[in-house]
């Protein structure tokens, strides 16, 4: 497997606050990542600076082997690197199809596409997501879990090589929960996209990821299978604190 | 090259690798088709009954050729611009200047008039990618204002106080009924004109997008928009558009003062124009156009002295009262969706 991203040495300040700190790591295309980190530790900032959103103060960021680190989102995004948000961005005055549409006709470039051809598309990825039969109501009429499901569709319809998930389950019941992991397992395996995936929930990204990065204050504290990561003692520290032997 | 293909109920036109379909089915075009229809009888039949409404219809028309760009305009950038008639000044006075001293007609003058109007659009397109909120509302208040100050320092240009007299009048016929009549298709025209490409440009993939900005910057940028491009070309284009109804007033009425268009209050008629109508709704600024300007005749008619009383507090009612944000077009459309784009049905 090729590297499809890289990240060397990026570092992001806010102030005084260091928030990214020297962190490197690089993905390979097909793997499915998990992001893992305690509260504030840094994960959806750096999922920001992958996307464009923030601009990192020192560090490089590559993806397939072109520099990408003074990129904007959109350009990003036309590379084939696309995002979920952690709480749910839709655009309130447009249908989900409307949505899903501006996706596919602004994400990777397709040839001889008319706005009719996208909307075709645009319900495909909406069928997959279980929004077909609600594709003509506004996005902000939606459920919470119908708008995960439209981001999700939204980033798939740009065509991604990486998809930045930002915890898909936050804000979701359990049954909706399981209901939206599976559909990210899904779509792995129907569009192939490489998945980069934040997650809080350790079970579920055991499970689902081939290969964890964790990271804490800011620095990356390990990086390695899942089995390796979650019996790392920093890993145990930094969900747990320094004394959870004492207690354990 | 253009590859144009047509089918049974399109016309489909291929270029460079893009593709576009135009609806050609009768009944799509229908109420457009009723209500031009109107629009052009009107002034006949105004001519044998009354033919000062000659003269309203052009001011609607006015009025709701300035909204229908700024609706573009709004969507495209997100922002209300509360400076249309700062384009309608740099037109105007382009227009006005040009046939004055060099003796140039309408048709030679039009081109100049839109060329200084986007030339000013593209000078101040930044304010759309530095500028939000009340910051942009602000700077673009300014505009006209800042321009009518220059207008009255530089008075040996623009005669400030009492505007350029003897610009060459639009149409010259020896009956000056005829005159006003012509004016009114002229207006009509180019009203119409716009409402034409400004709701196929929403209409459109480009539509799209500009909502897309307008609902959200941030995530459309994240979905591959180049929202700069979005914004600073919406508003360029449109300032073009406005600037294109200087020129028509200079050469309609033979004089342009700065003091007519670009204080307060011909941009608030503008401005009411499009809330009346309905916000960003283009066939909402029609309605608005021709509401606001019939609404001020028949008050002028039959209240005189008390009119500029009773026109704002009739026009701060409507606001209340109207769906908020539709105006005059939500009453129409209330039971649809507020989408910017007709819904498609797709068959399983």
């Amino acid at each position: 497997m090729s590297e499809l991203l890289k990240v060397s040495n990026v570092t992001k300040r806010f102030g005084g606050l260091v928030a990214v700190d020297n962190v490197s790591f690089s993905i390979r295309e097909g793997e499915t990542v998990g992001f893992i980190g305690p509260n504030g530790a840094g994960k959806s900032t750096v999922v920001n600076l992958l996307s464009g959103y923030l601009k990192v103060d020192a560090g490089e960021i590559e993806m397939d082997g072109t520099r990408i680190t003074k990129m904007k989102p959109y350009e990003r995004t036309r590379l084939g690197l696309s995002r979920t948000y952690q709480i749910p961005r839709p655009f309130p005055e447009l249908t989900a199809l409307m949505s899903v549409i501006t996706s596919v006709l602004c994400g990777k470039r397709r040839i001889n596409q008319s706005f009719e051809d996208a909307a075709v598309e645009a319900t495909q990825y909406l069928e997959f997501v279980g929004l077909f039969s609600k594709r003509n109501i506004l996005a902000r009429d939606l459920t919470f879990y119908e708008l995960r499901m439209l981001e999700l569709a939204r980033a798939l319809a740009t065509t991604p090589r990486l998809l930045l998930i930002d915890e898909v389950m936050a804000g979701l019941n359990p049954a909706e929960a399981k209901r939206a992991v599976d559909m990210v397992v899904r779509a792995k395996e129907q569009f192939g996209p490489t998945i980069f995936w934040i997650e809080h929930v350790m079970a579920i990204i055991v499970d689902a990821a081939e290969r964890i990065i964790a990271i804490n204050y800011g620095q990356m504290i390990a990086d390695g299978t899942p089995d390796e990561v979650i019996n790392n003692e920093a890993v145990i520290e930094a969900y747990l604190g320094k004394g959870w032997r004492e207690y354990a | 090259m253009v590859d144009i293909e047509i089918k049974r109920d399109r016309i489909v036109i291929r270029y460079k690798g893009k593709k576009w379909d135009w609806m050609i089915e009768p009944r799509y075009w229908r109420n457009a088709i009723v209500w031009t229809c109107v629009l052009f009888v009107f002034p006949l039949v105004a001519y044998f009954v009354s033919p000062g409404l000659i003269n309203t219809m052009v001011t609607a028309n006015i009025y709701a050729a300035i909204a229908i760009p700024l609706s573009l305009m709004t969507v495209g950038t997100g922002r209300i611009n509360f400076g249309p008639n700062f384009y309608v000044g740099v037109g105007g006075y382009t227009a006005a200047l040009l046939s004055i001293y060099c003796g140039w007609g309408p048709l030679t003058t039009l081109p100049f008039a839109v060329i200084l109007s986007v030339f000013a659009a593209v000078i101040f397109s930044p304010l759309v990618i530095v500028a939000r909120g009340l910051y942009y509302v602000l700077l673009t208040l300014l505009l006209p204002l800042v321009f009518l100050e220059v207008t009255f320092i530089y008075t040996g240009i623009f005669k400030g106080d009492v505007g350029l007299f003897g610009v060459d009048l639009l149409v010259q016929f020896e009956n000056v009924k005829l005159n006003f009549i012509m004016a009114a298709y002229i207006s009509a025209g180019i009203m119409l004109l716009y409402l034409l490409i400004v709701n196929k440009v929403l209409k459109s993939r480009y539509g799209l997008i500009m909502a897309t900005v307008n609902d959200d910057e941030e995530v459309a940028h994240g979905i591959g928009v180049n929202i700069n491009k979005v914004k600073i070309l919406s508003f360029v284009c449109a300032a073009g558009m406005i600037g294109v109804m200087g020129w028509f007033l200079a050469h309609y009425f033979g004089t342009f003062a700065g003091i007519t268009y670009l204080p307060l209050t011909f941009m608030l008629k503008i401005l009411l124009v499009f809330m009346v109508g309905g916000r960003a709704q283009v066939f909402g600024c029609v309605a608005g156009g021709y509401f606001i300007a019939f609404l001020e005749m028949i008050l002028i008619r039959t209240m005189g002295q008390f009119q500029p009383v009773a026109f704002p507090i009739i026009l701060l009612i409507l606001l209340f009262v109207l769906p908020s944000g539709e105006g005059l077009f939500g009453i129409y459309r209330k039971r649809h969706y507020r989408e910017y784009l007709p819904t498609i049905h797709v068959r399983r």
